[in-house]
């Protein structure tokens, strides 16, 4: 076979003809087309409604709670919602449903081709659609917190100033806590197809069960940084009967009575550099993980 | 590629290939996708050929960058595939799989690609624009995805893999489902983009499909390369074995009787229903040369004279059978 010289080649005009963007360079365009459909794709379908109607719990239970019980104090309420029902169950689900699913989801709809033919790395493929993941998660969290602090303080004798610093306090916290474990999960679902069931048994044995003990595996979980960013951060006690009680002592086995400086326990800014640097290794490593590997998309041929 | 053919590489000689699979393999665990395939693929339309499981699909995704070959090397433009987005600007694929962004209208879903492929705002209009005006769609562009008909689902994937003017297009099945109308669409947009200067390969399953689309062809059989080059060169190159050759006679006994007496001819068999004789062959042109003679004798008038094996279709299954 004759081979003809690069003058003569189609491939060699076909590569230097005028395009978008220049070879080599990453252009910001389909980037941000790509965090846009991400975006779109979170909102559409019944996921969105699901989760919208989870969030919707604290506050509607906060609405139950103050109508059948109006006693109770506020602040009690506020603790069990917003800082052990929304950390402890809310946040690890829906960064499970929208982080498990950022590569799997296109993979089993069978889009994935789409996006895999398109000049944008692998890696950035997966930290792109992070981003928006986070994104949506960030918001839902952080609209649905304020809606709970809504709902619980509504009415009630606290100023406005206080409660507003404690729900801006609460979503920063929940935020950061819900990055963390769209990092975290988002790495698992590269990992497994059956991301959601490893990341159930991640969130009720790790976070759930680990994080409630007082030893130093608790080290490993995102909840207990979370829990120390909110203990350093914000003020749990009340007076009952004249007396000072502090919620989140027993609850989260902080040992406060023995240690009230809680020295035994990481700094505010630990815990922040702890959850970020935590996240930012599960992304790094996850985008690492997509630009190696392949992902087969079925076909109906099967091959 | 078949061991007893004479590897032969289609197209101009003068051009340089635009896609290269050299000595490319590619396994899932125990399943063999690709064997060990070396094939080129010039500039033009070009058919991929091969029974469902031939590995057709597994050579487009390698090709597209979307697999990495378990061993060889694959090139499209002269590049390497794998981790070379870049290389996607200038090619574009129309999967095989029926998949969408449901919940987006036609239009949509091409303007969501052609970002994705780089195309500023304004730009992406215009090309999605024009890309599902090419594929007849223009009418429907606004309409959910989730409610298109087979075939214009096919027109809008065709359209996600024209909207950012690639040079080179890698169509997986693209009339599989599709009504006789919409093919015969299909087919002529596809002709037309081979006559634009696009460099287009077409992998099918059914013969007559790509035949009227292209004469250069890739055949594929269990993730090996049983033949490639220009359908003619195929047939000659199974000349080497029995070459079948149609007469139709009124006297088609006599006319078998009188054939069973030549040296180069391997044998006979009546159809008595088509009133015709078929003829095995290794010798055609010699068959040929002589076959006036015979047909100025008396009673023997030959009404036709046709090779099956003009025919795509005997010369896949004849190699394909193999």
């Amino acid at each position: 076979m004759k081979v003809a010289s690069e003058a003569q080649s189609p491939t060699a005009e076909v590569l230097s003809a005028p395009r978008p963007h220049p070879a080599g360079q990453l252009s910001l365009v389909p980037l941000w087309a790509l965090f846009v459909l991400t975006l779109r794709q979170h909102v559409h379908g019944r996921r969105w409604i699901v989760m919208a109607v989870l969030f919707l719990l604290p506050a509607g239970l906060a609405v139950l709670i103050r109508s059948t019980a109006p006693d109770a104090p506020p602040a009690v309420i506020e603790f069990l919602l917003a800082f052990m029902f929304i950390p402890q169950a809310l946040l690890p689900l829906v960064a499970l449903v929208y982080a498990t699913g950022i590569i799997q989801d296109e993979q089993e709809e069978q889009t994935l081709t789409y996006l895999l033919i398109r000049p944008i790395p692998r890696w950035a493929i997966y930290l792109v659609k992070l981003l928006a993941t986070l994104t949506t998660t960030i918001v839902l969290t952080a609209v649905f917190t304020a809606l709970t602090y809504t709902a619980v303080y509504i009415g009630s004798s606290s100023g406005f100033a206080d409660v507003s610093r404690r729900c801006l306090t609460a979503i920063w916290i929940h935020g950061l806590s819900v990055a963390a474990y769209c990092c975290l999960f988002g790495l698992i679902g590269l990992y497994t197809r059956r991301a959601l069931v490893a990341g159930i048994l991640y969130a009720a044995v790790i976070e759930g069960l680990l994080a409630n003990l007082p030893f130093g595996l608790r080290f490993i979980t995102v909840i207990y940084y979370a829990r120390v960013l909110a203990y350093r951060s914000m003020d749990f006690t009340l007076t009952d009967h004249g007396r000072k009680v502090d919620l989140a002592d027993a609850a989260w086995q902080l040992d406060v009575r023995n240690d009230p400086g809680l020295e035994g326990h990481p700094q505010l800014q630990a815990c922040v550099l702890v959850l970020t640097i935590a996240g930012l290794a599960c992304a790094a490593f996850g985008a690492l993980l997509c630009a190696r590997r392949e992902f087969h998309v079925k076909t109906p041929e099967g091959s | 590629m078949h061991p007893e053919l004479p590897r032969e590489v289609a197209g101009p000689p003068e051009v340089k290939p635009v896609v290269e699979f050299h000595e490319v393999s590619k396994w899932y665990g125990n399943v063999i996708g690709i064997n060990k395939l070396s094939v080129t693929v010039p500039a033009g339309v070009t058919g991929l050929l091969g029974p469902n499981g031939a590995g057709k699909s597994t050579l487009l995704q390698l090709a597209t960058g979307q697999l990495y070959p378990s061993q060889g090397r694959v090139r499209v433009l002269g590049r390497g595939v794998w981790n070379n987005p870049s290389l996607n600007r200038h090619i574009g694929l129309c999967p095989e799989q029926d998949a969408f962004y449901e919940w987006m209208t036609g239009r949509d879903f091409v303007y969501t690609c052609a970002r994705l492929g780089g195309l500023s705002r304004p730009a992406a209009r215009d090309a999605a624009g024009r890309a599902l005006e090419t594929v007849g769609m223009t009418r429907h562009q606004d309409r959910a995805v989730r409610g298109y008909s087979k075939g214009m689902r096919q027109r809008t994937k065709l359209a996600q893999a024209l909207v950012h003017d690639p040079d080179v297009l890698f169509l997986d099945e693209p009339f599989t489902g599709t009504d006789p109308v919409a093919r015969r669409e299909l087919m002529a947009i596809i002709r037309r983009l081979g006559a634009e200067g696009k460099s287009v390969l077409v992998s099918s399953h059914v013969l007559h499909e790509v035949q009227t689309l292209t004469p250069n062809i890739i055949l594929l059989n269990r993730g090996r390369l049983v033949a490639e080059g220009h359908v003619r060169q195929i047939r000659d190159l199974i000349d080497k074995h029995p070459h079948h050759i149609v007469l139709v006679c009124d006297e088609y006994r006599r006319l078998a009787g009188r054939l069973l007496a030549w040296d180069d001819v391997e044998g006979v068999r009546v159809q008595a229903r088509n009133r015709s004789v078929v003829v095995e062959t290794h010798a055609p042109d010699a068959f040929y040369g002589r076959l006036p003679e015979l047909a100025l004798e008396d009673g023997l008038a030959i009404q036709e004279v046709y090779s099956d094996d003009d025919n795509l279709d005997a010369v896949f299954k004849y190699l394909v059978n193999k």
